[in-house]
């Protein structure tokens, strides 16, 4: 890759700032870590980063504060804010103030690596306003909020045409069950059973039955929407 | 929230009243010693009066004898005043002279002097009469009077006057009392509302403006003070919760993150994930129970949040789940129902319930969940034909670590239903738990939005 994505990691812990790291380099990405809200703010500000990864209790401060210092700077990176302040206020705080995604620490390093890609996506799209999504066989419409496989009408609910929307918008990159959680049903809580799995597997089953087997499960990590060409 | 106090003011009504009462007992004991003063000196000087006539008459009798004294009567019997009462008679009962023909009938005669002692008074018709009665020698009665009237009529003036006073002192006392009362109980009810709100969870609620430099102002000095304590405290219990939630998942992240690295036992790895996200959720779940119970009251963090489609979005997220287990499902919601609320702790407590359901209903139970409008409030009712709570856990069932024996084997931590009652509080929202035929029914009532147009 000639312009290689830089990730810049503002953590204080330096094991879960070598974890941060090593998912970013197995994305492909070059990395730099500052342990300080102040250096980090300094080098967002001074190189341009595709995505920053900032924590929120760190030495000099809270990330989410910094958060409009790092835009004032000028820096267009999208911003992931990742700690330990996990609640559901924390992270509607966070996402309003100005954050792209929020995880919450302790994470699971499979959770971290999809949202990177997932942001690292929206980063290089540039427009999406195009009606159609078309994959293989699968088609999807976004005015008129229809699905299509193999020209035949796949007839889906509002939420799941939210949900293959945003599986056909992460094509190819594996989405977790709560990033769908977050992103179809706008809620910030861990409901802690397979809710989310019963919607998929019924969009899977609808799209299966049409001739598509377009949605993988990436085993312990979430989805994959990748329609196959027949 | 202000409720109704309405004896609260009893003790210093009291002490009002008691004051008055003995500025009034004491203004009374002081008028009567006046009044007994006055009448004694105005009987003196009618007696003075009386004791002169009588002086005068004698000395007519010295000389002449009964003539004189039928000359001096007739001559003041025709310039009578009406004040005095003069009457000499003959053996035979016959007047000679006076101011009136007959003899009072409650009145005897009695020694044969001219002196004043032994007066007597009696009453004819409206007027009393100081009267001396003698019958002189020869048998001639002599009656000697003089009106009370203008004592008496002294005397009701005094009375009225002094009735008037009393009223008046009354009157006075009791306003005392009562502007006392309340000027009192307009400050003591700052306090108590402001112990009112605090008691709703309100802990940042002060007094606003000055204090009255008096017992009152100290009063609420030192409440202020013990306030701003509890607030700390409170304060730091948030750091404390907040900084253990942070040092504990440090090391939780590492060992998730060393976990992934382990190669060649996938199935063991994957269990020790779950475990390990099981006690996450746990302790989250403590968590966000004493976060919410300690944001109770305070208001701060909550929006408008349309209640009917938050609960239609959560009903629709698990619908598949629901139907899957075999369930009868219904939902009547009332659209457009909105409250003051956080999304997501209301998605919690709909999802928490559902999930029970879920946990506890068999294939065939009926679930059934109704928003509708009350009064003031929302009511969110859900009921199943499961197996309900055991009577048992009923009275701890909202505590935390509440599960009941039976359900041993049934994963979870009993957490459920404590973060319900806690968000439920922190919405101000009331939960009952109505008894049902069969099955576990919970209700809500959410307080309803106040909308300004």
């Amino acid at each position: 890759m000639s312009d290689m994505e830089r990730i810049l990691i503002i953590e204080d812990d330096p094991e879960t700032a070598a974890a941060i790291r090593a998912e970013a380099e197995a994305l492909g990405c070059q990395t730099d870590h500052r342990d300080t809200l102040p250096s980090g703010i300094e080098a967002a500000t001074t190189v341009k980063y595709n995505v920053i990864v900032l924590d929120r209790m760190l030495p000099g401060g809270d990330g989410v504060d910094a958060m409009a210092n790092i835009r004032a700077g000028g820096s267009t990176a999208l911003i992931l804010i990742l700690s330990a302040l996990g609640r559901a206020a924390n992270r509607v705080e966070g996402l309003e103030k100005g954050a792209d995604d929020y995880l919450p620490k302790p994470f699971e390093p499979e959770e971290l690596r999809a949202r990177l890609r997932a942001l690292l996506r929206r980063g290089t799209i540039q427009v999406l306003d195009n009606d159609l999504l078309a994959f293989g066989d699968v088609e999807i419409r976004l005015k008129a909020r229809t699905v299509h496989v193999k020209r035949n009408h796949v007839p889906t609910s509002p939420k799941e045409f939210e949900l293959i929307t945003y599986f056909a918008r992460n094509a190819g990159q594996v989405v977790t069950r709560m990033q769908l959680l977050e992103n179809v049903w706008n809620l910030h809580f861990d409901p802690g059973t397979n809710v989310v799995d019963v919607h998929v597997g019924r969009l899977r089953r609808k799209l299966e039955e049409a001739g598509a087997t377009a949605i993988q499960t990436a085993r312990g990590e979430g989805y994959i929407f990748a329609p196959l060409p027949a | 929230m202000t409720t109704p106090r309405p004896f609260a003011a009893k003790a210093t009504l009291r002490l009002a009243a008691a004051m008055a009462l003995a500025v009034t007992l004491l203004s009374l004991a002081a008028m009567a010693l006046q009044y007994r003063l006055v009448e004694t000196r105005l009987m003196q000087a009618q007696k003075t009066l009386l004791s002169a006539d009588l002086d005068g008459l004698a000395a007519l009798y010295d000389q002449r004898r009964i003539i004189a004294l039928r000359q001096a009567i007739d001559y003041r019997a025709t310039a009578a005043t009406g004040d005095e009462m003069l009457l000499l008679m003959d053996r035979n009962g016959q007047p000679l002279a006076g101011t009136r023909k007959d003899w009072p009938a409650s009145l005897a005669p009695s020694g044969d002097t001219f002196t004043p002692d032994n007066a007597t008074t009696f009453t004819e018709g409206q007027t009393r009469w100081l009267a001396v009665a003698r019958t002189l020698p020869g048998g001639f009665p002599l009656l000697v009077a003089r009106s009370l009237a203008p004592v008496d009529a002294t005397l009701a003036a005094l009375r009225r006057g002094m009735l008037g006073l009393l009223a008046a002192l009354l009157v006075a006392g009791a306003l005392v009392g009562w502007l006392a009362a309340h000027s009192v109980m307009t400050k003591i009810n700052r306090l108590n509302t402001l112990a009112d709100r605090v008691a709703d969870g309100a802990l940042d609620a002060r007094l606003p403006g000055p204090r009255s430099p008096d017992e009152f102002g100290l009063l609420e000095t030192h409440v202020h003070a013990m306030l701003d304590r509890i607030e700390n405290l409170n304060r730091a219990t948030h750091r404390l919760s907040d900084t253990i939630a942070h040092e504990l998942r440090t090391p939780l992240n590492r060992m998730l993150q060393k976990l992934s690295k382990i190669e060649g036992q996938p199935d063991l790895t994957a269990e020790l994930k779950s475990e390990m996200r099981q006690a996450i959720r746990m302790f989250d779940s403590l968590l966000d129970i004493s976060r919410a119970e300690a944001d109770q009251g305070t208001g701060g963090g909550l929006v408008p949040v349309d209640l009917s489609s938050v609960a239609a979005e959560v009903w629709d997220l698990y619908d598949p789940l629901l139907e899957d287990k075999g369930l009868q499902i219904e939902a009547h919601i009332t659209p457009g129902l909105h409250i003051l609320g956080d999304r997501n702790l209301i998605a919690q407590v709909l999802s928490n319930l559902l999930d029970n359901a879920i946990k506890y209903c068999g294939a065939g139970d009926r679930l059934t969940l109704t928003l509708t409008p009350e009064d003031d409030r929302i009511l969110m009712r859900l009921s199943d034909t499961g197996p309900g709570l055991p009577e048992d856990i009923k009275p701890e069932a909202f505590d935390r670590f509440t599960r009941a024996e039976r359900d041993r084997a049934t994963p979870g931590h009993g957490h459920g239903l404590a973060l319900v009652r806690a968000i439920a509080a922190r919405h101000g929202a009331r939960l009952t738990l109505p008894t049902t035929e069969k099955g576990f029914a919970l209700e809500i009532r959410w307080p309803k939005l106040q909308q300004s147009d």
